[in-house]
């Protein structure tokens, strides 16, 4: 089992040896049982990090977050950012290496195991306990999870609290790290791509009226976008100014930018924006599922990226996310790379 | 403006529950909103057909009314060119809201209040026409919460309550069976006045089961914020604080905070070409918020508030001081959704504590 | 019925006068309503250009409100909106709602000395002051105009320039030398440190970039403007103009409807995040 006090004792290690800058990790929130991403910078401070089923945040995002804070400042702190993953999140890792977004020496991997869990569904958990306050979720010996809900404890099997994403998860180990803790030990999944078939069972006219249905509750908050490690592009389909002017770009061009998206909601807007997003995310999708977690309007978004990932796998054998060494998947190919589409 | 409150005294009433769905019926003429469930399991307020079963007390929806009153679009003229003769003619026209009346029922005092500070920003010295037409037009049926519908709700902590009237045109309280009605305004008065056989003058045991459930309710709220008028003072010397920068780190700058608050209306007024030669469109309003990055950015690429720190600071600021400057209230109605769907748990109650016990 | 306030009223570009050419190009448009009321304007007060299809944008108007044949606003082409006005031609039609801020408080000024102080198109705003003080000559004290830009192609008004001359003493500069270049060489508040205005019964308006602004604050302070003395003018980015979008707030105030005329003694009161 991944145990926290490994954790903290390299990461209190990497701070007083000032090895790094700062350690992204999870701390536990002001209601006192979710996680939340914290950003620690003193060694004593390392007693904060926790690890349970609510860390469910892939803090891999905040690494674009690091690179614009370099570019602002006159003389950035060059020395790595550590940052604790998961099995999902260090997958996200591999993407950003290989698209070389990141390098290798600008981060330390604090890689922690699932092992035979995961992280929980907050909707499941809320189902489960009826009405009542959670106070703290561990992970059991066993794989279950343990619960304290209103003065008791009951021990939960993974499979009533797991997210969806877990059930069909294929790196429940960071892929890459710099330390580890817990067990490198593989995990079943029955059906990898399962929750797609659901939506692949169902005729075209189904599936339009599906997605209607769903994107117009679409509000155009950007939370997808802004909780996605992948989306680090500073000039986005969807901004209408480019963010990345400065004073040499002229009015011309400026005024040529093409509005590819109207800010407004409409139905036609929210497709286009949802549809350019997943496929801008073909062979990059690491399957976090965070996309879909952070929705306000609980919109099925990772449908959508899922989808593309079986599709990278199927057609042309790509695996996201789990090979620094490999190029991204939209920048190479093969020669018998399925041409059927081509009439 | 608003239809007058009314003179003289409120009106007390009271309505049996057994005979809600009848009074819903009469006021079929309207558009009837309430909370509804949609197949993801949240609420959000939806037009209801009168035939349809329709619940009030539910836990608090995604979207506040707010989304009715200010949509997140609407038009507000098209503009057209026509070739004429040997030259071309330009035909700009507004686009007013539909006419018709508008019921939303089970508005919690917060959402009331909300809209009542949204309707000083809209009015003032320049009043805007868009959303006083659907604002007149528009009844708020407000429900007293007697439990609070958000484990965040923090609403007597910002000078509002389970109770509260301000922005409502009747107030519903649940006694059981019943309801206390109490009408607000003219425009309430005359919703009751179309099925007012329903309605009976309450007994004085049922008026004092009324305030007892009011004062209750008080009692239940989970989350204060202590002394909000002494942060919104503090926060005048905390511009240049480094804690804005240190509650930001995690922020990812979208828009659920804002979007989703009942009182916040920023807007983005821009151009929608449906065809260029001739020229066709429309002008239309959005929601906009000061999250974003290019919110406030120049044309030349220069920003006011280019960092995370910035906005979170003037999203603060703006709710719990420059507000208060210009309005004497709070601009926050301690809803709570800002904290429930924050996907990286920002917490406005944890930041401002941290403001209040800055420096001691 | 109150008008819209959303609702530009038509006007037409009856004159389209080049200003500067180049990469940073500026016109000025010389625009009369088409129909409806028009409106009166205060010097140092805006409007909102629309070019339909594009967009609005915030221009401050530039010719004094004593001039009743026509508003002037001078635009520099930086975006969308204004690349397409830049693209417009006599005759046109544009949209045009306001007028919207406080205004320069000009009749407090009568009496005095009145220093303006300009750079690049920031000559533009308080040119209205300019124009209005010229046609009511005797109510004013002296009038001392210091403007300058990067080069000499980037100056605004050349012809008006030339013929203020007689009027009244005019400092021009511009950054780097030039061959042709008589004048004095530098940047703005150099040359205000310079000509030394004297803070006695003065008044100093000045508009430029923020950076000039900060840098002319500074040398007038030097020769000993009191906060108070100091008047400028400031801009936001801005969407409606009447201070309900939210977004040219500086503090508590609106730019397009507390501002964008503040002395230096009101806006160093404000967070300095403009």
């Amino acid at each position: 089992m991944a145990k926290i006090e490994e954790l903290r004792e390299e990461a209190r290690r990497l701070l007083r040896d000032g090895k790094v800058k700062y350690i992204i990790g999870y701390g536990t929130g002001r209601d006192g049982w979710r996680a939340v991403p914290i950003f620690i910078r003193q060694p004593e401070e390392a007693d904060r990090l926790i690890w349970n089923p609510t860390c469910v945040h892939n803090l891999s995002r905040f690494l674009a977050d690091e690179k614009r804070r370099q570019a602002r400042e006159k003389k950035p702190d060059r020395r790595p950012v550590g940052i604790v993953v998961k099995g999902c999140d260090s997958r996200a890792i591999v993407v950003l290496l290989q698209e070389k977004f990141i390098r290798r020496d600008d981060l330390v991997v604090l890689g922690v195991s699932c092992e035979k869990t995961g992280v929980i569904d907050e909707d499941k958990l809320t189902d489960k306990l009826k009405g009542k306050k959670p106070e703290k979720i561990e992970f059991g010996d066993q794989g279950e999870f343990i619960v304290a809900a209103g003065n008791e404890k009951i021990a939960v099997s993974a499979g009533e609290l797991l997210a969806e994403r877990c059930r069909e998860c294929r790196a429940n180990f960071p892929v890459i790290y710099d330390f580890l803790t817990g067990e490198k030990s593989p995990r079943p999944v029955e059906r990898p791509f399962g929750s797609i078939e659901r939506m692949e069972a169902l005729s075209s006219e189904e599936r339009w009226a599906f997605w209607k249905n769903e994107l117009e509750k679409c509000i155009r908050c950007y939370a997808c976008r802004s909780v996605c490690p992948m989306c680090y592009c500073d000039e986005c389909v969807v901004d209408s100014i480019s963010l990345a002017v400065t004073a040499d770009t002229t009015a011309e061009e400026k005024a040529q930018k093409i509005k590819w998206v109207q800010k407004s909601p409409e139905i036609s807007e929210n497709f286009v924006y949802h549809l350019v997003r997943a496929i801008h995310l073909g062979g990059r999708c690491i399957d976090c599922g965070e996309c879909e977690r952070a929705c306000p309007l609980e919109i099925p978004l990772r449908f959508l990226n899922k989808k593309l990932e079986k599709e990278a796998k199927e057609l042309f054998g790509y695996e996201v996310g789990f090979d620094v060494s490999q190029p991204p998947l939209i920048s190479c190919f093969r020669d018998d790379d399925p041409g059927d589409f081509i009439r | 403006m608003i239809q007058g409150i009314l003179s003289g005294n409120p009106m007390h009433k009271i309505l049996n529950k057994t005979v809600f769905s009848k009074w819903v019926k009469e006021l079929r003429s309207s558009k009837i909103y309430f909370p509804r469930k949609d197949d993801s399991g949240r609420w959000n307020y939806a037009q209801i057909t009168p035939d349809e079963d329709a619940i009030l007390d539910v836990s608090q929806t995604t979207l506040p009314p707010k989304k009715i009153l200010f949509p997140q679009r609407e038009i507000f003229l098209e503009f057209s060119k026509n070739i004429e003769g040997d030259g071309e003619t330009l035909e700009v026209k507004e686009v007013m809201p539909e006419d018709g009346s508008t019921i939303i029922f089970g508005v919690r005092p917060c959402e009331g209040r909300a809209a009542w500070l949204l309707d000083k920003v809209f009015a003032g010295d320049f009043s805007d026409p868009y959303y006083w037409k659907r604002r007149n037009q528009t009844t708020l049926i407000g429900l007293a919460c007697s439990i609070p519908p958000s484990e965040n709700c923090f609403c007597l902590s910002v000078e509002g309550s389970p109770h509260s009237e301000e922005g409502l045109d009747i107030l519903l309280t649940d006694l059981g069976e019943k309801y206390y009605v109490k009408v607000l305004t003219e425009k309430g008065e005359k919703l009751v006045e179309a099925a007012k056989k329903l309605f009976s003058d309450p007994h004085p045991e049922e008026t004092k089961k009324a305030q007892a459930v009011q004062a209750e309710s008080e009692k239940r709220l989970r989350r204060h914020l202590q002394e909000a008028r002494l942060i919104s003072e503090k926060l005048k010397g905390m511009f240049h604080s480094s804690l804005w920068d240190e509650e930001s780190m995690s922020c990812i700058r979208c828009g659920i905070c804002t979007y989703l608050c009942p009182s916040c209306h920023c807007f983005d007024i821009s151009d929608e070409v449906d065809a260029v030669s001739p020229l066709r469109g429309k002008r239309v309003r959005t929601w906009d918020t000061c999250q974003f990055p290019d919110f406030t950015m120049h044309s030349s690429g220069h920003n006011p508030r280019p960092d995370k720190a910035s906005r979170l600071r003037q999203r603060l600021f703006h709710k719990f001081q420059y507000f208060v400057e210009i309005y004497n209230q709070f601009q926050c109605v301690g809803c709570g959704r800002c904290i429930s769907l924050c996907p990286v748990g920002i917490d406005i109650i944890e930041v401002l504590d941290k403001v209040r016990s800055h420096g001691s | 019925m109150d008008r819209n306030v959303y609702l530009p009223q038509l006007a037409r570009i009856i004159e389209i006068k080049e200003e500067v050419g180049g990469p940073r190009p500026i016109k000025s448009f010389r625009t009369k309503f088409v129909d409806g009321p028009g409106f009166i304007h205060r010097c140092g007060q805006c409007a909102m250009l629309s070019v339909f299809g594009k967009g609005e944008s915030m221009i401050s108007i530039s010719s004094s409100p004593l001039v009743k044949d026509y508003l002037q606003f001078s635009v520099l082409k930086t975006g969308r909106v204004t690349t397409a006005l830049h693209e417009l031609e006599r005759g046109d039609l544009i949209g045009l709602r306001g007028p919207y801020g406080n205004g320069f408080p000009v009749e407090d000024w009568k009496g005095k000395n009145l220093v303006f102080i300009g750079g690049g198109i920031g000559l533009a705003p308080i040119w209205s002051v300019l124009q209005t003080t010229l046609l009511d000559r005797f109510s004013y004290g002296e009038l001392t105009l210091i403007y300058g830009a990067r080069t000499s192609r980037d100056l605004v008004f050349k012809e008006e320039l030339k013929e203020l001359k007689s009027k009244m003493p005019v400092y021009l500069s511009i950054d780097v030398a030039e061959p042709e270049w008589q004048e004095f060489v530098g940047f703005v508040p150099q040359n205000v440190s310079h000509r030394k205005p004297t803070p006695e019964n003065t008044i100093a308006i000045t508009c430029g970039p923020p950076i000039m602004i900060k840098f002319v604050i500074q040398a007038l302070k030097e020769l000993g403007f009191a906060d108070e003395q100091i008047y400028t003018t400031v801009e936001n980015k801005m969407k409606c103009g009447i201070g309900k979008c939210g977004r040219c707030n500086i503090g508590f105030h609106y730019v397009c409807k507390d501002g964008p005329v503040y002395s230096w003694a009101e806006l160093k009161k404000l967070p300095q995040e403009y």
